[in-house]
């Protein structure tokens, strides 16, 4: 089953979401800040990684563009509270191939989760 | 401090909380606070806008009402305040504030905003340094959540 890596400041965010992909089958890891999702992208080599961008440490943002220097491939989609199209252009032009605002739906986690991993 | 500053924080308020906890909210009198002020609710959240605007927004909640509303999201109660307890609420801060910064970009006003910090306890001295607040209280059927902004704009 695929594995997901979970990079999020907020512990009750990252259990939420953890809960979620557990609960669909998938295997989870997860990072408390970008620099952690980094080290464990590395370490894990995930199938596709659910990224904040606001963390402390390092943003998600920087993380992402991180993340493609390692891998070019790596499937990244932004879960954020930061909506802006000034946000949203910045995630894209890292590296990310989706973006979910939050509040989320969770189908709509599992839906860009599944699109993802398929399309590569 | 206008309050065209306070309203996109309010409206990403009543959305949130309807989506997260299906709140049924009722807006209170809206009023000026004074820059330094003791806090009198046990939890406040403070999140830092930075960019054409600039400041602090605040959103105050006693521990009974944190419960309340955190166990109504993970749909069990919530005996104690915990870690979790401060993280979720952290992130209803966290999450309304990235809302409304949206609506700002969309009137005009580009602004990021830093991760949440957490003040637990009352009698706490917060002081936004000479930017006066507008204050809104939200009445929930889980209890209130008082949401208080003090923003400038970049000259």
């Amino acid at each position: 089953m695929a594995k997901i890596l979970v990079v999020d400041d907020a512990a009750f965010m990252r259990m939420r979401v953890v809960k979620l992909l557990a609960e669909n089958g998938y295997e989870v890891i997860e990072a408390a800040n970008g620099q952690d999702g980094v080290d464990k992208y590395k370490a894990e080599k995930p199938d596709l990684v659910l990224m904040d961008i606001t963390m402390p440490i390092m943003d998600g943002i920087s993380a992402v563009e991180e993340i493609k220097k390692i891998d070019s491939n790596a499937n990244i989609v932004m879960v954020s509270a930061l909506g802006q199209q000034t946000m949203i252009l910045k995630s894209v032009k890292a590296g990310a191939k989706d973006f979910i605002v939050k509040p989320y739906q969770p189908e709509k986690v599992l839906a860009a989760v599944s699109r993802v991993i398929k399309e590569g | 401090m206008k309050v065209e500053f306070i309203n996109p924080f309010v409206n990403a308020a009543l959305d949130v909380l309807k989506q997260e906890i299906a709140a049924e909210i009722t807006r209170g009198k809206m009023s000026l606070e004074e820059s330094s002020v003791i806090t009198e609710d046990d939890i406040t959240v403070m999140i830092g806008v930075t960019g054409q605007l600039s400041g602090v927004v605040m959103y105050s909640i006693t521990e009974r009402t944190a419960k309340n509303m955190v166990a109504k999201m993970l749909g069990q109660p919530v005996p104690v305040f915990d870690d979790m307890v401060e993280s979720a609420i952290a992130e209803l801060g966290n999450v309304i504030s990235g809302l409304a910064s949206a609506q700002l970009e969309i009137n005009g006003y580009i602004c990021e905003i830093v991760p949440p910090t957490v003040v637990v306890g009352r009698g706490t001295i917060i002081s936004t340094v000479n930017i006066k607040k507008l204050v809104i209280p939200l009445e929930t059927q889980y209890g209130n959540l008082r949401i208080a902004v003090g923003l400038k704009e970049k000259v």
